[in-house]
């Protein structure tokens, strides 16, 4: 009788970590149990703050549990190293012979929440320049770093982007050579694999750090196509704000059934009403239509005016800047292509070699 | 393949001197078990003694592996090779010429020095059999222009050793 209520108290307490745990226990087994539970950091919520994870096995014993306390092994896990899951593992195990003969099982997976939030760091050193990823003292900032988030390993951004700068110049190279083989290029999907685990990751991964350190100057279009294009989109842009701001001026005048003369105060300069690429003039046209559109009492409209236009001017700001930037990075992606060139042209010579 | 043997000539980038630099380092402070870094001024390359692992075939035998290293290292894969004598084995070629698959098309820049050499032994070590590849004398005939292995489409056909 006794054997059977333990088994009842046992399987109660099955019964509440699925419970707790939902979607995260994966019963293998009601009894004796074996249970499958997904243990995530406090900090999970934040998916760019998670850095560790781990499937954790229970496995109890029919007759002994919870005398006996329940074998554990890490069925999977992210972001931690073989040193960091023994001490996850010994340490739950430390816990455990400490409950010895209560109900465990949730207090056991807390602990290992516990834990796991304690270590919800990357640790170790890029894989790629092998220096640590975060600097130990505080004064030192360390650089950025990024995640790949099928698997969690952790690299410098600067790292991981020269790497994948690295693969899609030879991706091209095998296309040309490819190409030029006269040979019908396959349509097969590009997989990209962990440097570390050569688990499949999704290259969004990576695009999103591209856009995030502003790299995007990175990418593989030849640096003078680029120019000529920016100059084109430049142009379009800053064409189609000249055009908004004299259609809400227009409009705002047509309004107020006249024209109106720019406030005193304000100074015209030569070319304020041209596409120019003077930043203060522009936003010197801003404050004369927000004044304008102030004197006019036309208030439920103004804003439906003003919006176009600033959002337009911002956004052209933001854009002189990367383009700016691009332009730096630009005359180094131009060396690096005359480099990458010769190396192609080295390359195809040496292809057919066979064995 | 995608690389040639002129690269391994030129001068190391500043991104791989460091890298190797911190490779050295590294191997200084914990170098794999059963390997021996000659101390040279050279950094791009590389000569490592290797001692056949005890209860092997190779139990106790010395063999001298040389790595060079590329000027984008760690992009592209060191070039591994034995030197003579290369250890008889079903994947060295007489030449010294190493089928592995990491050393080309599985290379990845998350594997360093260090990692190669213990791939390399495992390789020994799990080596059934003192004896060439069979196309041993057809691809070392093909070799005699000093051709490097990383220019060699290799053919991974056996994962078992």
């Amino acid at each position: 009788m006794a054997a059977e209520e333990q088994e009842e108290e046992v399987r109660m307490e099955v019964e509440a970590v699925r419970a707790f745990y939902g979607d995260d226990c994966e019963i293998i087994r009601e009894f004796p149990p074996h249970l499958h539970v997904h243990i995530t950091p406090n900090t999970a919520e934040n998916s760019s703050q998670q850095f560790v994870e781990v499937v954790l096995g229970i496995l109890c014993d029919a007759q002994q549990y919870p005398q006996k306390p329940p074998h554990l092994h890490i069925v999977d896990s992210k972001g931690l190293d073989e040193n960091r899951e023994k001490h996850l593992i010994t340490s739950i195990e430390n816990k455990s012979q400490e409950l010895s003969s209560c109900s465990m099982i949730i207090k056991l997976c807390q602990e290992a929440v516990e834990l796991l939030t304690g270590m919800n760091h990357p640790e170790g050193n890029c894989p790629f320049c092998l220096h640590p990823l975060l600097v130990e003292d505080q004064s030192g900032n360390s650089p950025p770093f990024m995640k790949l988030m099928s698997c969690y390993h952790c690299f410098h951004s600067e790292c991981i982007i020269r790497w994948w700068q690295w693969l899609q110049d030879d991706r091209k190279q095998c296309d040309s050579v490819i190409a030029s083989a006269g040979i019908q290029k396959e349509m097969k999907q590009q997989q990209h694999n962990c440097p570390v685990c050569r688990k499949l990751f999704d290259a969004k991964d990576i695009e999103h750090i591209l856009d995030y350190a502003g790299t995007n100057s990175l990418q593989e279009n030849a640096a003078e196509e680029m120019d000529a294009d920016e100059r084109k989109l430049l142009e379009s842009e800053s064409e189609k704000n000249r055009r908004q701001k004299f259609e809400s001026l227009l409009q705002l005048q047509q309004e107020n059934s006249g024209l109106i003369e720019p406030r005193k105060e304000i100074v015209v300069l030569p070319g304020m009403y041209l596409p120019a690429p003077v930043v203060p003039a522009s936003t010197a046209i801003d404050s004369a239509v927000e004044q304008q559109l102030d004197s006019a009492s036309t208030a439920s409209e103004a804003p439906d005016l003003n919006i176009p236009s600033n959002k337009a001017t911002t956004s052209k700001h933001r854009d002189m800047n990367t383009r700016r930037k691009n332009r730096y990075h630009n005359s180094r992606r131009q060396q690096q292509n005359v480099y990458s060139n010769r190396r192609q042209w080295v390359k195809k010579e040496m292809a057919p070699s066979e064995h | 393949m995608t690389s040639s043997s002129s690269l391994s000539r030129k001068a190391l980038s500043k991104i791989a001197c460091n890298r190797l630099q911190k490779e050295l380092v590294e191997w200084q402070v914990n170098p794999p078990t059963g390997f021996k870094h000659k101390v040279t001024d050279n950094l791009q390359r590389w000569v490592i003694e290797v001692v056949g692992a005890p209860g092997t075939l190779y139990a106790g035998e010395t063999y001298q592996l040389q790595v060079d290293f590329p000027e984008h290292y760690p992009m592209e894969a060191p070039q591994v090779i034995f030197l003579h004598p290369a250890p008889l084995h079903p994947h060295i070629y007489s030449n010294g010429h190493i089928c592995l698959d990491i050393l080309y098309d599985s290379w990845s820049p998350a594997m360093t020095v260090s990692s190669v050499c213990i791939s390399i032994l495992s390789m020994l070590s799990s080596s059934t059999v003192k004896q060439r590849p069979a196309d041993n004398d057809r691809y070392v005939k093909n070799c005699r222009n000093g051709r490097s292995p990383k220019e060699t489409r290799w053919w991974f056909h056996d994962d078992k050793v």
